[in-house]
């Protein structure tokens, strides 16, 4: 019979370490996705994509309006209102889409895993690719 | 693998009993707190903890497969399997490194599951959708891991106190 050593049970700065290491990792993926969204420059784009290809892009500021959705037998309605989109009702059985709230900042995300939908906030069109300019 | 008469009743009953949990985690929906896919509380690691432990790490894998493949079965959702094997195995093996380095209680090793689960889930989420959205979840994720995986360690702890003077624990 094999003697495994009995577990240490109390936490001790080990375990701290393992800790501060998932804080730090955290921090770090937050801070690179602030980064590249105060960075980006352009119009607030909200990208629906199903089954990871691209459907639909349209510009937040747009004004607003109501989109619908099917895929794998989901269907998702998405509200845009005054540069703020949602999901306001889905007939998914877990709503984590419609829980999710209220999005507004490049780079945030609503997904939708039962449908395979995700909507993406992104900026296109800044100084980088200017596609029209007028005046 | 040679398993004894023991070891397989206990894989048996330590598998029966993830399921169970996992069941049980439903009436719990951490989701409703924190709004994203994926969140939940993970009691099922409890188990995955207490078998690294008392059986090994061989034996913790084969509770690990059986308890995803009939999870996902139970709830008709094979869907979910690549999310719990990916989730599972990403735990499982950062809990073996962490256990092997001997320094670490079961809150340590228990945290490191907890958050190297949630990055095998949304690796899986970003498999699944084709899509590196859920990349943003992931500070959240891991935030949540700390609590939840601090909760499963002190379920863990407690656990392992009681059965201290048993002979569960020696074999």
């Amino acid at each position: 019979m094999s003697t495994r050593p009995f577990p240490k049970l109390r936490p001790g700065i080990w375990d701290a370490l393992v800790a501060a290491v998932v804080i730090v990792l955290a921090v770090v993926c937050a801070g690179a996705f602030w980064v590249r969204g105060t960075l980006a420059e352009g119009e607030l784009t909200a990208v629906v994509s199903m089954d990871g290809q691209e459907r639909e892009r349209f510009a937040l500021s747009d004004g607003e309006m109501e989109r619908t959705y099917t895929n794998h037998g989901y269907t998702l309605h998405l509200l845009v209102q005054s540069g703020e989109l949602r999901v306001a009702e889905a007939d998914c059985p877990t709503q984590d889409c419609v829980h999710t709230g209220t999005i507004d900042q490049a780079g945030q995300s609503i997904v939708c895993l039962p449908a395979r939908i995700v909507v993406q906030l992104v900026r296109t069109g800044g100084s980088g690719d200017v596609d029209v300019v007028i005046g | 693998m040679k398993l004894t008469t023991r070891q397989l009743t206990l894989c048996a009953v330590l598998t029966a009993m993830a399921l169970a949990l996992s069941y049980l985690e439903n009436f719990f929906p951490l989701s409703l707190a924190i709004p994203i896919p994926g969140v939940k509380l993970g009691l099922a690691n409890i188990v995955t903890v207490f078998a690294l432990y008392a059986l090994g790490p061989a034996q913790a894998l084969l509770i690990l497969f059986a308890r995803c493949f009939l999870g996902a079965m139970f709830a008709g959702n094979m869907n979910a399997l690549i999310f719990s094997l990916m989730g599972g195995v990403t735990a499982m093996a950062a809990m073996i490194a962490l256990f092997r380095l001997r320094r670490l209680s079961v809150y340590g090793v228990s945290i490191g599951g907890a958050a190297a689960h949630n990055c095998g889930q949304v690796a899986a989420a970003v498999l699944t959708l084709g899509n590196t959205a859920p990349l943003y979840y992931l500070p959240v994720l891991l935030g949540v891991s700390l609590l939840t995986g601090a909760l499963t360690g002190m379920v863990a702890a407690l656990l392992f106190r009681a059965l201290e003077h048993t002979n569960l624990l020696k074999m």
